[in-house]
This record gives structure tokens, C-alpha cells and sequence, in this order.
């Protein structure tokens, strides 16, 4: 039998919670403290694990009582709206290498290849204009930003280590 | 009480705290009327500002964009029919219906003025009942303090739209989060495996921006294909000629209204993690219910408008009332609060307004306040602010993403609190894609480490376990989250129920 979207989520849960019980579980008693430090999280995980096993098989029944008559045709699908995952996996990878080069390449450069190319990301610059536009808001985001949390603020933005900047 | 308000008032008219509080109201307002921009995340977006000024200044700057964004949402509603924050839901009910009609300008100044009046009779009840509140948290002992606790987080999984198990898969996430790191009593180690990175255990700020900013963000770039053109309409809009005297008298002339909207959206508001959108739909409900003309209600009638906008901006002050009694965030926003007032190093909860009347009393004010700056915004710059609405995510979301980083960078200028925004963005959008919900999540982090602390307290107290059921207030709130757990069970078998009977009528 499949599994749906909510049973894999409990099945992630229920792993992860079985998995840190014995940690819990083992946790040194302190003979000055009536329970130990293991004692909260062991209920946590319990409660997790409850849950996420109600989780699994609300979903299997839900499944059950979902699937179609083995005779029956085939229906139509709906068509299912457009989702850009796509575009999302290549957000978080943007993000990513952003926070990656943070140190490297300093605050203010790092920011504006961030900035410019996200943007690009999100709207394919298809004029010059639109490239310049794109371009003027990052060097501004970043300008900003740093003015503002580095020399307003005080907060010491990080310097890159390949750049010195 | 009413001297220290005035006193209050008087120390935030000061430029130094008068100036964040109306950058707070502007970023709140255009934050609000952002379609897909919540007011968590615009709270979001200006904590990073606040971390280095006083802490007076960097509260009543949150409690600006708090008031601005729950007023802002209503613009987008009257002239998209999209609430801009889901907190003003129910007034694209009437208010785009009126728009339509040809009285946008009506439509949207009604909001406006409801929201004012609605958040100053909420303003009243701040200042009157916060205090008792206070009073009444103070009796607590552990018991009671853990038993109140469980009872918020039951309510917040019982309340989500989601299932009920899902809520409280949710809550238990959120509180395994807070056990990781050290523990409370004797610093053991726990479930850090010799990492350093989490031997500490996670910053609460970085895992709250992480989880709402990259769910809210990728959920709107996933969609990114299907925007439309609601720039260029927005751009295009034009007001009629209205009176602002005849707006209030249609507000006044049905005082009850307006009374009972407040009166569910303080309720809404004081019930922790409920939120802006319940109260605003639940006022919208009760107005229609009450209402002499139910059937004008959907086709652009004032009343519904009228309910929705008082609700939601009497919820603030409801949120508000939580935080300062009992430490307990109201919503989403008042957790980013919250975090805030940690990191300067104060501790809400009842001792707050005897311990920092300056404090409190000057958040009271500022949330005053905030109403009048909110309408002389809006008055001003009602043209451009419709015209930065039509700024595009591609623009946007580069740009939040960047203070998310700076938020969360700034708390202890490390990259470590910057790590932990990613792995919490990762997690929040895994969340949102699985169907689970954010709220209850936040309260379990948010309240994680005072569970801990209230159950180790009571039995290190007493180890009995029963005190938690046969001391009064205990056992009453234990009864009152059962009850609230048994509630939303009976909910969903009763919506099963009707979904099984639409099915099967043919």
C-alpha cells in the first residue's frame, strides 16, 4: 500500500523520535535532582512518537478508504496548478551559496551578487533596462543595508577573507 | 495607573521613540497591504534594525508595523479583492464588493477608521486589564504555570486548520527543538553528539525567521509562474469623493457593532496563537448574525467591513494583554516580540509591569499612539503607498532575504545564527509542504524551555504528580486543554461527517 504526503511526513517523525529515545533514555541521572535530565525530552519524544504513529495510520486508512473500485475507469485528472519547485530548489541553492560566501567575499560584495542574481533568478532580465534596474537595486540593497547596519547600527558585518573587504 | 500612561505617552512623543514607532507604523502598513507579506514577516524584517536601540524604541517600532500591518491588509482587499494580511480576510468580503460598486475610497476609509476606533477601545482594555491579569498570573506556582501552558499549546494544535494530530506532531517538533542543547538544571549535554555548533542548542530567533520568512517566501516564488497583473490595477486605482464625517458616522451610528467586533477580536487576541484572521472572519460571523440586513452581507455593506477591521486591530491589544500577564505570545508577531525583549534582557511575564513600569507602560502608549501616526500614514501617503504595493517579488524577496540574514547575524554578529536560519528555511518549507502547521510549532519552541523549568520546579517542590490535577487552578486548565483537545476532535469527526454526506448526495 502507498503511502500519502501525511504518512511519510509521521514515518520522518516517528524515525527521528525512535532514534533519539535510547539517547534520552541514557541520559546521566544527577542524585542532587529528584529526575534527570533524559526525563522531559523522553516525554517529548514519546508524545512525538505517538503522534506521528497516529500520523501513519490516519493516513494508511485514509489511503484505504480513497482507493478507486478496481473496475471503475480511470478518471480525469485534475490539472494540478503550476507549482515552479524548480525555481525553488534553485532559491534555496542561491541562498545558500549567499551564506556560503558571506565570510569569503565580505558583506557588501557578497550582498550585491546575491541581490542581482536572485533577482535575475526570479524575473530573466530581458531588456537592458531591466538589467540595469537589476543591477541599481542591488548595488543599492547592499549600499544600504551596510550603511545602515555598520555604521548606523554598529553591527560588524562580516569581512571576507578572500577579499580582505 | 492613568499617570504612568500619561507619563508614557509623554516619554514616547520623545523624537528618539516617536520616530522608530512611525517607521514602524509605515513599514507596517505597505508590509501589510503586500500580498503574501504577513505581518510576522515584516515584524521580521525591522527586528534586525531594533537590536541597537533602546529597547523602548526597538518595542514600540514592532508595535507599529504590529498595528500598521493588521490596517494594511485592507487595502489590497478593497482593490484586488486578495487580503494583503490574512488578518483582513473577511474584509475582502465587502470591501472589494464595494469597490467594485465604484467606492473604493469609502471601502477603504471605512477599514481605516474601524481599525482606529477598534484599536482604541482595545487600547482601554490593555491598560485596564492588563494589570489584574498580571495579578491573577501572580498566584501561579509551577503547577499552574505548566498546566497554563499545555493548556496554550493544546488550544493553538486544537485551533489549526489542519488535523489535530498534526497540530500536536507540530507542538512536539517545537518543544524537541528547545531540549536540544544543554538541559536547565545540572548543563548535561543533550542530543548535541559532541557538536559544537548545537552544544549550545538552536537560537530562537534564527529557527523563528528561518521557519516563517523561507516558508512564506517559497511558497510565493513556487507560485511566481501564476502571478498576475495586480500591479498595474493597483497603479490604476482612483478614489472617489467621500466624507471622512460621514464614514465615522456610519461607524458611530452602530456603537454595538463596533463594540462586539472589539470585544471578539480582545478574546481572540488574549487566546494564545490564534491569531488576526479568526478574530476578523469570527466578527465578520457574529456582525452578520446580529445584523438587520444579513443579506446585503458579500455585496459591499459597511457592517461587514465595519467588523472586520475593529476585530483585527482589537486582536493586537489582545496579543499584547498575553505577552505582558503572562509572557505567553499571543501570535506570531508577539513571539518575534517576545525574542526581542530576551535579547535585551527582559523577561515578560506578570512581574513585568511592577518590575518595568516604563517599559510596559510605554508600550501601552505606543500602541496608542500608533493609531493616530497609522491614519496620518495613511491619509498622506495613500498614492504612493499603492504604488510601492505594486512592487514585484522579484524585487521583494531578494531584499527580505537579506535582512533575514542581517536578523539573524546581528543577534550575535557569528555566522553560526546565520547557519541556523538555512536549516530552519529547509525545515519551515518541508513543513508547509507536508500540510503542517507553523503556529503550533512556534509555541512549543517558544514555551519549550518554560515547561521544562515549571515541571522540574513542581517536583523538585513535591513529587507528586496528583498536585497537578487536585490543586484548583491546575486541574482547571488541565480540564479546560482536555476539554479544548476533545473539542477539536468532535469538530473534525462532525466535518468528516457532513464531507461523507456531501459525497454520497447525488
Amino acid at each position: 500500500m502507498r503511502l500519502g504526503r501525511d504518512g511519510i511526513a509521521g514515518l520522518v517523525c516517528l524515525a527521528i523520535s525512535l532514534a533519539l529515545l535510547p539517547h534520552a533514555f541514557g541520559l546521566p541521572r544527577l542524585p542532587i535532582v529528584p529526575i534527570g535530565p533524559g526525563f522531559y525530552p523522553a516525554i517529548v519524544l514519546s508524545f512525538m512518537a505517538l503522534m506521528s504513529a497516529v500520523l501513519v495510520l490516519q493516513d494508511l486508512l485514509a489511503q484505504r478508504r480513497q482507493a478507486p473500485p478496481r473496475q471503475a475507469a480511470p478518471a480525469e485528472p485534475a490539472p494540478a496548478p503550476t507549482r515552479a519547485y524548480g525555481l525553488v530548489a534553485a532559491s534555496f541553492v542561491t541562498i545558500a551559496v549567499y551564506i556560503g560566501l558571506l565570510p569569503l567575499l565580505g558583506f557588501r560584495l557578497a550582498t550585491v551578487l546575491f541581490v542581482g542574481v536572485f533577482q535575475m533568478l526570479l524575473e530573466r532580465p530581458r531588456s537592458l533596462t531591466t538589467l540595469l534596474r537589476q543591477a541599481a537595486v542591488a548595488v543599492a540593497a547592499a549600499a544600504v543595508t551596510y550603511l545602515v547596519f555598520n555604521d548606523y547600527l554598529a553591527v560588524l558585518l562580516p569581512r571576507g577573507s578572500w577579499t580582505g573587504w | 495607573m492613568f499617570d504612568l500612561l500619561a507619563s508614557g505617552i509623554i516619554n514616547v512623543l520623545q523624537w528618539k521613540y516617536l520616530l522608530p514607532l512611525f517607521m514602524g507604523t509605515l513599514v507596517g502598513v505597505v508590509g501589510g497591504s503586500l500580498p503574501g507579506v504577513t505581518i510576522t514577516m515584516t515584524v521580521i524584517v525591522i527586528l534586525p534594525f531594533t537590536y541597537g536601540l533602546d529597547p523602548l524604541a526597538g518595542l514600540a517600532a514592532m508595535t507599529g508595523v504590529y498595528v500598521g500591518g493588521s490596517t494594511g491588509g485592507l487595502i489590497t482587499c478593497c482593490l484586488l479583492g486578495i487580503p494583503g494580511s490574512p488578518s483582513s480576510i473577511a474584509t475582502t468580503f465587502d470591501g472589494f464588493p464595494m469597490a467594485r460598486n465604484g467606492q473604493p475610497g469609502r471601502a477603504i476609509w471605512l477599514g481605516v477608521w474601524a481599525s482606529v476606533w477598534g484599536g482604541l477601545l482595545g487600547a482601554l482594555c490593555l491598560v485596564l486589564v492588563t494589570g489584574p491579569l498580571a495579578a491573577i498570573a501572580l498566584e501561579f506556582g509551577p503547577w499552574e504555570y505548566f498546566s497554563l501552558f499545555v493548556l496554550a499549546m493544546a488550544m493553538v494544535a486544537g485551533l489549526t486548520e489542519a488535523s489535530l494530530v498534526k497540530g500536536l506532531l507540530s507542538t512536539a517538533i517545537g518543544l524537541l527543538i528547545t531540549v536540544i542543547g544543554t538541559d536547565p538544571i545540572a548543563s548535561v549535554p543533550r542530543f548535541t553528539f559532541g557538536s559544537e555548533f548545537i552544544g549550545g542548542g538552536f537560537p530562537f530567533l534564527p529557527v523563528l525567521i528561518g521557519i516563517f520568512a523561507f516558508a512564506q517566501i517559497m511558497t510565493d516564488i513556487e507560485k511566481l509562474p501564476q502571478a498576475g497583473k495586480a500591479g498595474s490595477v493597483l497603479a490604476q486605482a482612483r478614489f472617489e469623493k467621500f466624507s471622512h464625517l460621514k464614514v465615522n458616522w456610519e461607524i458611530f451610528r452602530q456603537p454595538f457593532l463596533l463594540l462586539w467586533a472589539t470585544v471578539v477580536g480582545l478574546i481572540i487576541g488574549i487566546l494564545p496563537a490564534i491569531g488576526g484572521s479568526a478574530s476578523s472572519v469570527m466578527a465578520y460571523d457574529q456582525a452578520k448574525k446580529f445584523s438587520k440586513t444579513p443579506e446585503r452581507f458579500g455585496k459591499g455593506h459597511h457592517e461587514g467591513i465595519i467588523a472586520s477591521e475593529a476585530s483585527n486591530n482589537a486582536n493586537v491589544s489582545g496579543s499584547l494583554m498575553t505577552i505582558m500577564a503572562f509572557g505567553i505570545p499571543g501570535d506570531a508577531v508577539t513571539a518575534v516580540m517576545l525574542g526581542a525583549m530576551t535579547i535585551h534582557g527582559i523577561q515578560s511575564g506578570p512581574l513585568f509591569i511592577s518590575q518595568q513600569p516604563q517599559l510596559s507602560y510605554g508600550i501601552y502608549a505606543a500602541y496608542i499612539l500608533a493609531h493616530p501616526l497609522m491614519l496620518a500614514i495613511c491619509w498622506v501617503f495613500m498614492p504612493i503607498m499603492i504604488r510601492v504595493t505594486s512592487v514585484r517579488l522579484a524585487v521583494l524577496a531578494p531584499i527580505v532575504m537579506v535582512l533575514c540574514v542581517l536578523g539573524a547575524y546581528a543577534l550575535n554578529n557569528t555566522m553560526q545564527s546565520v547557519y541556523v536560519l538555512l536549516i530552519f528555511g529547509l525545515v519551515g518549507y518541508a513543513m508547509v509542504k507536508v500540510g503542517m502547521p507553523l503556529a503550533p510549532l512556534i509555541l512549543g519552541l517558544i514555551l519549550g524551555d518554560q515547561i521544562e523549568l515549571n515541571l522540574i520546579r513542581a517536583i523538585m517542590t513535591d513529587n507528586d504528580p496528583w498536585l497537578f490535577f487536585t490543586r484548583p487552578i491546575s486541574g482547571g486548565l488541565l480540564l479546560a486543554a482536555a476539554l479544548s483537545v476533545v473539542l477539536a476532535i468532535w469538530q473534525h469527526l462532525r466535518h468528516q461527517k457532513r464531507t461523507l454526506e456531501e459525497d454520497t448526495d447525488f
